[in-house]
């Protein structure tokens, strides 16, 4: 037996390289896990009934369809082949393992302030954690300018920011997480932030709400998280992690997806941690609309009454006064829409996407959704009928608005804007070479 | 004539049944054309006219009348649509709208149990089905799939696999009584098509209370879903279209129907298969308004079968107060049910039946019961919540068995297109008041078990009719004793299917229809296998 000794130790040496994780590694998969949890990678590259990362999952965009890659271990069709430098250049800067360009889809300009820790633990999770699937997607064909992918090689030099985060001394721990979280992995500005006509983040307009040509990300700065209706950090909390909050706010939408794909899964101290980098000075809770116990539905509904009604009065009444009640009061725990935050936007879209699509957390009641019955009149009757007569909003919505919405966005004056802007950019950008090159030559 | 169309198929009757068969076929490829004699209206005017109705306790008040396509009505007095013929009035509710009856309903969708299949073979009395339940098992399913259904497993029905949708959460009145019942009596949760999650763009039921006469926000399954289904799938809907004629050729083939429109402006529409989907009552009307020189009877009825056996669940009912608060008025209105009593032996002396458990709303009628008793004031609201927080309603779904006598008929009246009414003739044997007396015996041990005051059993002798109407348009072997066979194909006619209860050869103990929408799909499947290899 001993003289075999060093055979038997090398086996079971290779035996633990192949067939087991040390207790290091597997906590490294299991920290990437929870990490690709809080940057919400399978909202995009798990299309729904397929398996995990395999990719797929159409993004429209104003430029056109952007399909999600496969990120799975395999090594024909995923990311297998990656090495994890490849693995980091592709999270913080875009860059793929063959070199081509990714478009800024991939919210990589925000992915670029994870720590090198955190890339590893990403790294070992989709290398390890993840069963590989030999299955590639449908490739993304965008027109051009944009089909030519170099072209964000330039796009990068103007726009991405591929700085680590930095933690800011002077502000606490729980605040620094809430920062290397919002401005990386939970990608907050990807939609909170505007952009300019080049698909960039105006970081001047950092987080002070964006139309997603459909649903409208609000202002999450926290000037406006102040005013009314007014959140605390607790609410903001409570929000991430069930989608309503005690100010009466619910979400919906591309919101609600990542409350229930990414924000709800995550830990409480992460989601605190969010609120207190949102909500840097916290103050008191204002006592909710209290609601009592019993909340009957009651009005006058003879025959002569409903006729004097307006359009969006009686639509309300027919199709949504049974959960919402009569003047929007809420019914039995279902959404109240008095001071419903959403109601207190610089648009009705939200409003009016809530009643086209319908309102559908995993868990919990859903809101059906009225585009199969309600026409774009309609549509925009009701919703004016709610912003107005119950949020006292003068914001209204017009049912071109809506068919505008029904149809998935506006049509984009971004493809003729962004075709002359990509030029000019190129220009300055050759312009801007020269000059730089010129400089360092006069200097030598 | 004008606008004259043709199809492949051709159905008639917009309801749950026809819809069914109706997308089927459609997304197999099929042109379907569909023709309903009502008009299309939309849940939210629905909800409308239900809050208007000075009836809120009669469920067909939101449900628009035409007397260009009527229906039977009972409030404020009787429209007397139907002429009542016979010994007990037959008092039939159907809707002609798009989406047809289910549009008021509870969604009961319970399946047979094996035994209602083999009736005569087992206990000597009824009728034989010309198929089994294993031969529906898979229809079932694929019903229960579509319509997102929840239940009891064990409830005598066996299945091969489980339901496809979580039961909704037993109310506090269901909890409560299942648990004061037990051993004796056991309450299982009914089998219904509504959502206890999101499922199929509807969301869960967040217990309105208001099933009937219209789910407010469609949690849900009902046939005007169905009848949306079909026109997304391609099937051409017509609707305020009411058929009043068919017509066929020497060998007996249908080859058209005609229609008029609601401005009485006549259609002929054609078509290679027929398929009457227009309800137990209504489609055996058309049948025999369709007679000609060489179909006497008229069509489907050289045996004279069409319209005979009708039957339903000749119902008692009882309500008490029982000795707790139980809260009647959460949750859906019909939730739970006892089916020890749908089979055994004593199916050869007396009636099975299965006891159905209301949770509906109870303060309507504590209301004007207690303001007929003269309370007033503070009393009146005490007395109000004291009995509306512990009344328990109780109705029996018990079969009756087919009797040839028990007949739809055409009336020597007519409505406004100039088309016939239906005269019905219904009668109740000692079977059904054998089994009558047992229920009662039932509900006088439950009322026992709940401390049970304030007892009031519906009249003696009277029964009231559940809307299961079946038999009219039996489905058999024997074309001397049935009008189609176990297909849905009219004996008498290769190329004309019907669906819907009225096929059902016998009427069981349960809600009927998750059968006629299983024996629908089946049909829509032999309809495409005679069209695609034939």
């Amino acid at each position: 037996m001993v003289k075999y000794w060093p055979l038997f130790i090398a086996g079971a040496l290779l035996a633990a390289s192949v067939h087991a994780q040390s207790p290091d590694q597997s906590e490294l998969i299991r920290r990437g896990e929870y990490l690709a949890i809080a940057g919400d990678c399978g909202a995009c590259h798990t299309e729904e009934g397929k398996a995990p990362f395999s990719g797929g999952h159409a993004i429209v965009s104003p430029l056109g369809t952007i399909f999600s890659t496969n990120i799975t271990p395999s090594k024909q069709a995923g990311i297998g082949n990656y090495s994890e430098a490849q693995f980091a250049a592709a999270l913080r800067k875009g860059l793929r393992g063959d070199g081509s360009r990714l478009y800024p889809a991939m919210p990589y300009t925000a992915y670029a302030r994870l720590t090198d820790d955190d890339v590893s633990a990403l790294y070992a999770y989709f290398m390890h954690g993840v069963q590989p699937v030999d299955v590639i997607p449908q490739q993304t064909a965008l027109p051009f300018p944009f089909s030519l992918r170099f072209s964000m090689a330039a796009w990068n030099l103007l726009f991405a920011d591929d700085k680590v985060y930095q933690p800011d001394a002077t502000q606490s721990e729980a605040w620094n997480r809430g920062a290397y979280l919002v401005q990386g992995l939970t990608h907050c500005s990807t939609c909170h932030t505007p952009r300019n006509f080049l698909m960039a983040e105006q970081q001047g307009k950092y987080l002070q709400g964006a139309s997603l040509g459909t649903w409208y990300a609000p202002d999450i700065t926290a000037t406006a998280l102040q005013q009314n209706p007014h959140w605390t950090r607790q609410m903001l909390a409570d929000y991430l992690a069930t989608g309503h909050a005690a100010n009466g706010a619910t979400a919906g939408g591309p919101m609600l997806e990542a409350v229930d794909k990414s924000f709800s899964r995550m830990t409480p101290e992460d989601r605190q941690a969010i609120a207190t980098y949102l909500l840097p000075a916290d103050s008191a809770a204002t006592d909710p609309v209290a609601v009592k116990d019993l909340t009957p539905v009651s009005g006058d509904d003879l025959p002569q009454t409903l006729e004097n009604l307006s359009e969006g009065e009686r639509l309300y009444r027919d199709n949504c006064a049974s959960c919402h009640n009569l003047s929007g009061q809420g019914l039995n725990g279902l959404p109240a829409l008095k001071n419903h935050p959403v109601l207190n936007k610089p648009v009705a879209d939200n409003v009016a996407m809530a009643i086209l699509q319908g309102v559908w957390p995993e868990k919990g009641q859903g809101m059906i959704g009225f585009s199969g019955s309600l026409n774009d009149n309609q549509i925009a009757a009701v919703t004016n009928y709610v912003m107005q007569d119950m949020g006292h909003s003068k914001v209204q919505i017009s049912a071109e608005r809506v068919k505008a919405l029904r149809a998935g966005g506006d049509a984009s004056p971004l493809m003729l804007l962004s075709r002359i802007g990509m030029g000019t950019a190129v220009v300055v950008l050759v312009l801007l070479l020269f000059w730089l090159r010129k400089k360092r030559a006069l200097k030598s | 004539m004008n606008n004259n169309k043709s199809a492949d198929v051709v159905v008639i009757g917009a309801g749950v049944n026809g819809s069914l068969l109706a997308t089927r076929l459609a997304k197999a490829g099929k042109t379907v054309l569909l023709l309903e004699s009502g008009p299309k209206v939309g849940r939210d005017q629905l909800v409308e006219r239900f809050r208007a109705s000075a009836f809120k306790s009669d469920f067909m008040s939101p449900y628009p009348f035409s007397p260009l396509a009527p229906q039977p009505r009972y409030t404020p007095e009787p429209n007397d649509y139907l002429q009542q013929a016979g010994p007990h009035p037959f008092a039939a509710q159907y809707i002609r709208m798009f989406g047809g009856t289910s549009w008021h309903w509870a969604a009961q969708l319970w399946r047979f149990v094996p035994n209602d299949f083999r009736q005569h073979s087992q206990y000597g009395v009824g009728k034989d089905w010309p198929i089994g339940y294993d031969d529906l098992e898979e229809y079932y399913y694929q019903a229960e799939v579509i319509a997102g259904v929840g239940g009891s497993p064990d409830n005598g029905s066996p299945r091969s696999k489980p339901y496809p949708m979580d039961r909704v959460p037993a109310s506090w009145l269901q909890q409560r009584i299942t648990s004061r019942l037990a051993p004796d009596f056991t309450v299982l949760d009914d089998s219904t098509g509504r959502n206890s999650r999101s499922f199929d763009g509807r969301p869960a039921c967040c217990g309105n209370n208001n099933c009937m006469p219209v789910c407010p926000i469609d949690a849900q399954y009902h046939g005007g879903i169905a009848a949306q289904q079909a026109e997304n799938s391609g099937v051409q809907v017509v609707t305020e279209a009411v058929v009043y004629q068919l017509e066929h050729d020497a060998q007996g083939r249908i080859t058209a129907a005609n229609y008029y429109d609601w401005n009485k402006v006549s259609h002929r529409v054609t078509a290679e298969t027929f398929v009457l989907a227009a309800n137990a009552i209504e489609t055996p009307k058309l049948l025999l308004m369709s007679a000609s020189d060489k179909f006497l009877q008229g069509i489907a009825n050289t045996r004279d079968n069409v319209g005979r056996n009708l039957c339903d669940h000749p119902a008692i009912s009882v309500t008490f107060d029982v000795d707790e608060e139980i809260w009647p008025g959460r949750g859906p209105v019909s939730p739970c049910s006892i089916g020890q009593f749908r089979d055994g032996d004593f199916r050869r002396e007396h009636s099975p039946f299965r006891i159905d458990i209301s949770n509906a709303s109870q303060v309507a009628a504590v209301t004007k019961e207690v303001l007929a008793e003269g309370y007033f004031g503070k009393k009146l609201q005490d007395e109000i919540r004291f009995r509306a927080a512990r009344r328990l309603s109780i109705k029996n779904a018990l079969e009756q068995l087919p009797d040839p006598n028990n007949r739809v008929t055409l009336s020597s009246n007519k409505d406004a297109l100039g088309l016939p009414t239906p005269s019905l003739y219904w009668d109740i044997n000692d079977y059904v008041v054998k089994g009558t007396a047992k229920t009662q015996a039932c509900y006088d041990a439950i009322a026992a078990r709940l401390g049970a005051t304030n007892i009031r059993h519906s009249k003696t002798g009277k029964f009231s009719n559940r809307q299961h109407i079946t038999g009219t348009l039996s489905m058999g072997l024997d074309p001397a004793t049935s009008v189609t066979d176990q297909w849905g194909r009219a004996h008498d006619h290769q190329n004309l299917f019907m669906v819907g209860t009225g096929v059902m050869p016998t009427v069981g103990t349960c809600n009927v229809t998750l059968t006629a929408m299983a024996l629908a799909l089946r049909t829509a499947d032999k309809i495409l296998q005679e069209t695609q290899h034939g």
